[in-house]
């Protein structure tokens, strides 16, 4: 039984935990990757340290919105037996199951679905759920795609774990020609000081973290919290008005309040109209879609550039 | 007042059979009973043995245990500190373990090793904190209770505060574990962690119950304690710390869950159980049916979605609560 190890590890650690003696004691199973060979390099891993699986799974989930995207693009969307709740795109998508929000998920309606893949997001609530999958004998692959940097590792991961790693190859290709397209086609053009606005109450908007951050850079444009690290920051109105963007970007709903709203007047973009409206449903995903969300970014920043 | 007849005991027993017995049958996936024993034998559909041995069969223990240890330690505090309000986060064991697993989930180790190490620490530094400001305070190694009570109330608004400063700034991915964690869940059981805190309860519950009598005496007053034999300044503090052990273990495992042991000891205590030693045990029996009964109705209610834990045992323990209300005594 492989209970009987991990029993006894946890009853370690807790038992230590009186001594507060912390070190060695996390039961994360992650395969060692010291002792690969000289001569193979080491078989690619997920974002959880296992073994990326290779072959062409026939009934997939996929809990994160841009690798449902990916597949749909790798032609593999009639195998999806199971998404969350935000994949809509493509009637063969929505025909799986909804699996809810794809953090946590539920492991035994998962199960259900008889998947011999899982795709996850790589973060760390959904370590146990990953561990649960494989103990199952379901093959997983977890992965962070939250920059544009990370699509070309997770397109071929993907590609590769269902039978599409040269249409993985293809699809990268082709957004990064677009995307060098559109920073081609805004160089030496003036950048713009923009202001992303994500949400009001509080408001938020992109920090260096976020791939939107990146698409605005790419687009020609200059976000105004470049100097903030994390994805998401809360900021204060004040200080939106001291950094004096040119433009505020926003979805429908939240331009029309900024445009109604008083004290968004202490902008001075706002005061001059100009909110500019973000396809929100095109720029949500750092997925295959990247490279229509910059020229359509840069075609707001930099009106016919593109 | 009904009399506390010797047909309670078996009748309870039963009652947490039954509900462990429904928390197995029921989930998400439906399986009928035959699937469900041919699950729990490991025959039949892998499918249906994974849920029944990997999932479920955790979760109603885990469950069990979270109940008893939290219904236990609250019968014992609320007799020590001859408070009805008194209840085993009331020396800040909430408090100080949601700053053990917030800093836990900062610095990105959620695994549930560490995550529970985290908040098990958290809770006994926040015990320790409280139960040496109170002493501090004077009054003797016992302390007056309502220093106790004071110092608990201020150890935990401190963690609080503690915690809001370290959320507020904190990315979203750290502030929606955290939060999860907050409310409660059972759904990272597994055996191992169903064993571990089966460990802690047997040695630290089990010396609660060892030393039921001296809570009974304590129960009478100081005076009435020392007359009777009872070293107060020892047998007070241990209570607090061990009762403060139970709740930190319970609490390292799920999260944070109200309401059960505040409650489960005055239903008991309504059912006609006064000594402690009786109280304790049948505390834990009901304590342990409640929760498993909340964590099935918290997987079952909304799928795929799942409720928290903690909320789904106020919800269903507040209107038997009110329902008993008329058989308490003040």
């Amino acid at each position: 039984m492989s209970h009987s190890r991990t029993v006894v590890g946890v009853i370690g650690c807790v038992a230590l935990a009186a001594a507060i003696t912390l070190a060695g004691c996390a039961p994360r199973e992650e395969p060692s990757r010291a002792v690969t060979d000289t001569a193979a390099l080491p078989p690619p891993v997920d974002d959880f340290r296992h073994e990326a699986p290779r072959g062409e799974a026939r009934r997939i989930v996929s809990l994160n919105p841009a690798t449902t995207e990916l597949l749909v693009a790798l032609g593999a969307a009639d195998r999806l037996v199971g998404r969350t709740s935000w994949d809509l795109y493509t009637p063969a998508v929505r025909r799986a199951r909804d699996l809810g929000n794809g953090i946590r998920p539920n492991v035994e309606a998962v199960l259900e679905t008889r998947p011999d893949l899982v795709i996850l997001y790589g973060s760390e609530d959904n370590v146990i759920a990953a561990r649960r999958f494989r103990d199952a004998g379901v093959a997983t692959l977890s992965l962070k795609l939250d920059r544009i940097g990370q699509l070309e590792r997770a397109a071929l991961l993907v590609g590769a774990a269902v039978g599409q790693e040269g249409r993985a190859r293809v699809v990268v290709d082709s957004v990064h020609r677009t995307l060098d397209s559109v920073r081609a086609a805004v160089e030496g053009k003036p950048r713009l000081r923009a202001f992303w606005h994500v949400w009001d109450a509080p408001i938020i908007t992109i920090g260096r973290g976020s791939f939107l951050h990146e698409l605005v850079e790419i687009a020609g444009g200059e976000n105004v919290y470049d100097d903030v690290s994390t994805p998401s920051p809360r900021v204060e109105l004040e200080d939106i008005a001291r950094r004096d963007p040119a433009v505020v970007l926003a979805g429908p709903v939240g331009a029309r309040r900024i445009r109604s709203e008083q004290r968004w007047r202490a902008v001075r973009a706002v005061r001059n109209g100009r909110v500019l409206v973000v396809d929100t449903n095109l720029v949500a995903r750092p997925s295959v879609r990247l490279g229509e969300a910059a020229v359509s970014l840069a075609r707001l920043l930099h009106p016919g550039s593109l | 007042m009904i009399a506390h007849r010797a047909w309670h005991w078996p009748a309870a027993v039963a009652v947490l059979l039954l509900a462990a017995a429904l928390g197995i049958a029921f989930g998400t996936v439906r399986l009928s009973l035959a699937e469900v024993m041919a699950g729990a034998v490991g025959t039949g559909d892998p499918l249906h043995v994974t849920i029944v041995q990997a999932l479920r069969g955790p979760r109603v223990l885990l469950a069990a245990l979270v109940g008893a240890g939290l219904a236990m330690s609250g019968a014992s505090l609320q007799g020590v500190l001859r408070n009805g309000l008194a209840e085993p986060y009331l020396l800040g064991v909430s408090g100080g373990a949601a700053v053990g697993a917030v800093l836990a989930y900062a610095a990105g180790y959620s695994g549930y090793g560490l995550l529970a190490v985290a908040a098990f620490a958290g809770s006994l530094t926040a015990v320790g904190a409280t139960v040496l400001a109170a002493r501090a305070a004077g009054h003797g190694a016992r302390g007056d209770p309502r220093t106790l009570l004071m110092a608990g109330v201020v150890v935990g608004a401190f963690a609080n505060a503690a915690i809001m400063i370290a959320l507020a700034n904190a990315p979203g991915n750290t502030v929606r574990s955290a939060l999860w964690w907050m409310m409660g869940s059972a759904s990272d059981a597994t055996w191992a962690t169903g064993a571990a805190l089966a460990l802690m309860l047997s040695v630290a519950g089990g010396a609660l119950v060892a030393g039921a009598r001296d809570i009974d005496a304590l129960a009478l007053g100081d005076e009435a304690a020392a007359a009777l034999g009872v070293d107060v300044d020892r047998a007070a503090p241990r209570i607090y710390l061990l009762a403060s052990l139970v709740a930190a273990a319970t609490v390292a495992a799920v999260g944070l869950v109200g309401f059960v042991g505040l409650i489960v000891p005055h239903l008991v205590r309504a059912a006609g159980i006064r000594r402690h030693r009786a109280l304790l045990l049948a505390a834990a029996i009901v304590g342990a049916t409640l929760v498993i009964a909340a964590d099935t109705v918290a997987r079952v209610a909304l799928p795929p979605a799942e409720l928290p834990l903690g909320a789904v045992t106020a919800i269903l323990g507040v209107p038997f609560f009110l329902a008993q209300l008329r058989r308490f005594r003040a």
